[in-house]
């Protein structure tokens, strides 16, 4: 094999995770330009364990209710039992790879564990939690 | 035509009367519609279809051995007229009923309806499986409710059958005490006494293992599914139509549920779903305007009232026009169905509740809900 055929297949392999920066870098700038800043995985990962309580059902819930405590490893959701993939993008490179399918995923799922939307200083702070993983 | 013997014939010896085929086709006969009224229950319909192409297969042949089959399994041995079977039924009736070593009128005439009514329940059978399941040789032959009336006419045809077996069982007991002989066993071993002079049937023992080795073959090949399947891809005897599909559909509502298929609720339910998709049973879906467009237009193009499937169809005709329903588990059609499915199942982790179709239909990812298809987990 010869050294351009082994750079091509490693820059093909590094794709995702080029777009994996490059979606989350331009959340990060569009946080920021709504005044948040700067970023803490401490305090992500914080909320991400955070338990809340919901108003309507008093059910306890949070972000772990669904994609357990354990991010390498398949989640559930909570209503469907329907399976979770890892959150953990060094097990599943798709993770923040499209920057629309993070906005959905923060409203949809803040709403149900918050019970409102998060602010854009926590997205920043769980994604910057997230990211590391 | 056969005569009534002399009774009180003293010198009587066994002689087979009913040949191998007579005897095969009689208890295979028998067998077939004790197995197809025990799975009249579509969930066995793959075992229900066999039973009555057997009985199809065994009533063909009967029609050919009628004319072939030599003594006393010829029909010309047992061509009774309505005045024979009145002197007969008197017979009966004085508890002094000619014997006859072949069938009796009254048999003889069993055995016309029962024939008669085999092959109208087949007939009746195929078209019920052509409409309202779109399987077997008649698929798409009848719509869904034509299909339901040959489904009516099929059972209606079932219980006249029953009710000539228990007349004709009846029979047999009546004339067996008033002979004084096990008809039951002459069924079995082919032998009855018989005066000296009478024909005795051969055994055409080559026909009957040609029928056996027949039968069995077929059993093989229909029922091969079984021997082939593991348990990560268990046996469907049925696979349903390919439904229409839509990657947007499947990759959005399929991210937290089972991507229900659109067949399964009218129109009039998806449009409400898609309009009220900011508080889909509680959760806010945030999707974009053109997501919203595209998969309500996927789901209305395609809904229960196109009658895809036989679920779509019976769905769509148990829910009232003025209901719309948003839950597929709501609907009566879905509750009648699962009236039966215990507690102890809808909490088993396998199956997590009723939102999980795909626990127990195989196909429930393709939206086609076969009867068959089933299987509860273990």
């Amino acid at each position: 094999m010869n050294i351009k055929l082994i750079g091509i297949t490693a820059l093909l392999f590094a794709i995702p995770f080029y777009a994996q920066a490059d979606a989350i870098s331009e959340l990060e700038a569009k946080y920021q330009a709504q005044g948040a800043g700067p970023f803490s995985a401490a305090a992500g990962e914080a909320l991400w364990t955070k338990t809340f309580v919901d108003a309507k059902s008093g059910d306890r819930r949070n972000c772990t209710t669904c994609h357990t405590t354990d991010l390498t490893k398949e989640g559930k959701h909570a209503r469907t039992g329907k399976i979770i993939k890892p959150m953990a993008p060094s097990i599943n490179p798709q993770r923040f790879t499209k920057v629309k399918k993070v906005r959905k995923w923060f409203v949809r799922n803040c709403k149900w564990v918050l019970g409102r939307e998060c602010t854009a200083q926590e997205k920043g702070d769980v994604l910057a939690f997230l990211k590391r993983l | 035509m056969a005569q009534p013997q002399a009774q009180n014939n003293n010198r009587q010896t066994p002689i087979r009367i009913w040949n191998i085929p007579v005897r095969l086709f009689h208890w295979t006969l028998v067998g077939c519609f004790i197995t197809a009224w025990l799975t009249r229950d579509n969930r066995y319909l793959d075992i229900h279809l066999f039973a009555g192409y057997l009985m199809a297969g065994l009533i063909v042949f009967r029609i050919l051995w009628g004319v072939i089959g030599g003594p006393y399994a010829s029909f010309r041995d047992f061509a009774f007229g309505w005045h024979e079977v009145w002197l007969y039924l008197k017979g009966v009736l004085n508890r002094r009923p000619p014997r006859f070593l072949g069938h009796n009128p009254a048999g003889s005439w069993a055995i016309y309806l029962l024939l008669t009514l085999g092959v109208l329940i087949v007939i009746t059978g195929l078209l019920g499986l052509g409409g309202e399941e779109q399987q077997g040789p008649l698929a798409g032959w009848l719509n869904y409710p034509q299909g339901k009336l040959a489904q009516d006419l099929h059972e209606l045809l079932a219980w006249l059958m029953l009710g000539v077996v228990g007349t004709h069982l009846i029979g047999v007991l009546v004339e067996s005490l008033l002979h004084k002989e096990n008809l039951v066993s002459a069924m079995l071993t082919g032998y009855k006494p018989a005066p000296a002079n009478a024909v005795s049937a051969a055994s055409q023992w080559k026909t009957g293992i040609a029928m056996a080795i027949i039968i069995l073959a077929g059993g093989l090949i229909w029922f091969q599914g079984y021997l082939t399947a593991t348990a990560n891809q268990p046996y469907r005897p049925f696979i349903g139509p390919e439904l229409p599909d839509n990657a947007l559909w499947r990759e959005e509502c399929g991210a937290c549920h089972l991507a229900f298929h659109p067949s399964l609720l009218p129109a009039r339910s998806w449009r409400t779903m898609m309009e009220e998709q900011a508080s889909h049973f509680g959760e806010d879906l945030f999707l974009e305007p053109d997501t919203v467009a595209e998969i309500k237009t996927f789901l209305v193009k395609n809904a229960a009232e196109q009658e895809l499937t036989e679920a779509a169809w019976k769905i769509n005709q148990s829910i009232p026009k003025s209901k719309t329903l948003l839950r597929i588990t709501e609907a009566p059609y879905w509750l009648k169905k699962h009236r039966d499915i215990s507690d102890a199942i809808w909490q088993n982790p396998k199956v997590n509740g009723k939102v999980n179709c795909a626990a127990c239909h195989l196909d429930a990812e393709m939206g086609t809900f076969e009867d068959a298809a089933m299987r509860l987990p273990d």
